[in-house]
C-alpha cells in the first residue's frame, strides 16, 4: 500500500487474506486496512464452488448492502431466489431481513460489499474484530477483541467473542463472566453458547 | 422491493457518470460509477467540501488518478482512498474503464450532495431548456427546502431566464448558508445578465473591491 498523508492506494489482491472458517469465507478487510470511518466496505474472494458471501441477514445491524462483483462470477441466493452475477453486476439489498448468500462460479471471484444504516452515522461492525481475532493465536485474538471493546464499548457480540477466546484459552472464570454480560445484553447469545465448542466448559 | 440487480453497464449514463445510488434508491451511503474509454475524464477534479471520505474502486480497465498533485496508475482491482480536503481527478487510460466511487462523512448520517438533489433538473439545464429547469429546480427545493446548492442553481437559472429579482434573492439565500458560493458566483457565466447589478456586486463582494481600487 502506498500511503500519502491524506490518501492511500492498494489493490484488492494485496489486502490481507483472512480465512474465516466459521463463515466459510475469505475476507479482504478494506475498511480496517484503509481506516475508513464513514461506511462499511470489504471484499471477499473465493474459487469456484466456494462461498464468497456467507449466508446471513442484516437484521441485527439494519444495514442496506450493495454487493459488487469485481471479478469472476457468483450465484447469489436472495431468500429463495437465485441470481447469476458475472463481473460488473451490482446487487442492492434495501431490506435487512433478506437472507443472502453467494457462491463463486469461477476461480478468483471477488465480491465487494458496501454497507451502512440509513439515517445513522456509520459505526464499524463488531464482526470485523471477531473475524480478525478468529485467525490469530488465542492471546492475540483476545487483545484484538479488547481493542474492539475499547472502540465500540461492551457490546454483546464482542463480549461473546471474548468469552469464546477466553474459553479456548482455559480462562473459564473470565469467559463465564463475559458470557453472562453478553447474554444479559442479548439473550440470543445464550442459545449460541449451548452448542459453541469454545464454551463447552464454560456453560457446564 | 427487497432487492435489485443490475449490470453497471446497463444503468443509464449521463456522459461518463453512472448514477448508481439514484438508480437503486440507496440511502445509507453515496455510490456512483464512471465508465469511459481512454482519455475520458472519469472523475472531474474536485475535493469533498462536505467532508466525505471517498473510496474509488477500479472495476475494469485502467485509470490514472491525480491526487494532491501525485499521479497514481490504477489498473482494475485498485482501491484509492482519499480524505475530504484533497483535490482528486481520474482519467481513463484503457478502453471500457469502470470506476466505482463510494462516499460518506464520518460521524454523520449520509445525505445526498447538491448535484444529486439537482439531478432531476440537470438534463433540462444541459438542453438549455432553462424555463423547464427553473420549474424542476423549484420542485427539488420543495422536496429539499433550504438546500444551498439548489438555491444557488435556482439563482443561476432565474438569471438565465431574466428573473433578476428572484435570482438575486436566491443567490442571497445561497451565500447566507454557504459562503463559498460568493466566490463561485463571481466567475459563473450563468449570472451574465445580472453581473453589473449593484446588488449582485454587493453579494459577491465585488462592490467593495471596486470601491477599494478607485
Amino acid at each position: 500500500m502506498s500511503d500519502g498523508d491524506r490518501f492511500a492506494v492498494t489493490r484488492i489482491d494485496e489486502l490481507p487474506e483472512v480465512p474465516v472458517p466459521a463463515a466459510g469465507i475469505v475476507w479482504r478487510p478494506i475498511r480496517r486496512t484503509l481506516g475508513i470511518q464513514a461506511f462499511g466496505v470489504n471484499a471477499y474472494t473465493a474459487d469456484a464452488g466456494q462461498t464468497v458471501v456467507e449466508e446471513h441477514t442484516e437484521e441485527r445491524l439494519g444495514h442496506e448492502e450493495l454487493y459488487v462483483v469485481v471479478a469472476g462470477r457468483a450465484t447469489f441466493e436472495l431468500d429463495a431466489e437465485r441470481v447469476d452475477a458475472p463481473a460488473g453486476t451490482l446487487v442492492f439489498l434495501r431490506d435487512p431481513s433478506v437472507r443472502r448468500h453467494a457462491v463463486a462460479e469461477e476461480p478468483g471471484t471477488t465480491v465487494l460489499a458496501v454497507g451502512g444504516k440509513p439515517g445513522e452515522p456509520f459505526s464499524p461492525s463488531a464482526w470485523e474484530w471477531y473475524f480478525a481475532a478468529e485467525t490469530q493465536p488465542t492471546e492475540q485474538g483476545i487483545a484484538t477483541i479488547r481493542a474492539g471493546i475499547e472502540q465500540l464499548g461492551e457490546i454483546p457480540p464482542l463480549l461473546y467473542g471474548l468469552a469464546c477466546l477466553e474459553g479456548r484459552a482455559g480462562r473459564i472464570d473470565e469467559a463465564r463472566a463475559h458470557l453472562e454480560q453478553a447474554v444479559a445484553g442479548d439473550p440470543t447469545f445464550g442459545e449460541y453458547a449451548k452448542t459453541d465448542p469454545d464454551l463447552k466448559e464454560v456453560v457446564q | 422491493m427487497t432487492y435489485a440487480v443490475e449490470q453497471v453497464t446497463n444503468i443509464e449514463k449521463s456522459r461518463a457518470l453512472v448514477p448508481v445510488r439514484l438508480h437503486f434508491g440507496i440511502t445509507a451511503f453515496g455510490v456512483n460509477a464512471w465508465i469511459g474509454d481512454e482519455g475520458v475524464v472519469l472523475v472531474p477534479e474536485h475535493d469533498e467540501e462536505s467532508g466525505d471520505e471517498e473510496l474509488y474502486v477500479v472495476l475494469a480497465g485502467r485509470a490514472t488518478f491525480t491526487i494532491a498533485g501525485d499521479t497514481v496508475d490504477a489498473p482494475a482491482g485498485t482501491l484509492v482512498y482519499v480524505e475530504p480536503a484533497e483535490k482528486r481527478t481520474a482519467v481513463a487510460s484503457a478502453p471500457g474503464t469502470q470506476v466505482l466511487a463510494i462516499g460518506a462523512t464520518p460521524g454523520k448520517a449520509w445525505e445526498p450532495g447538491d448535484w444529486e438533489l439537482w439531478w432531476p433538473a440537470r438534463e433540462a439545464y444541459e438542453a438549455k431548456d432553462y424555463e423547464r429547469a427553473v420549474e424542476l429546480t423549484r420542485q427539488c427545493l420543495v422536496d429539499h427546502p433550504g438546500s444551498p446548492g439548489l438555491l444557488y442553481n435556482l439563482a443561476c437559472l432565474e438569471a438565465l431566464v431574466g428573473q433578476s429579482d428572484e435570482a438575486l434573492d436566491h443567490l442571497d439565500q445561497a451565500i447566507a448558508t454557504r459562503d463559498s458560493f460568493r466566490e463561485y458566483a463571481r466567475g459563473d457565466d450563468d449570472f451574465a445578465s445580472i453581473r453589473d447589478d449593484p446588488r449582485f456586486l454587493a453579494l459577491t463582494g465585488e462592490a467593495k473591491a471596486a470601491g477599494a481600487s478607485t
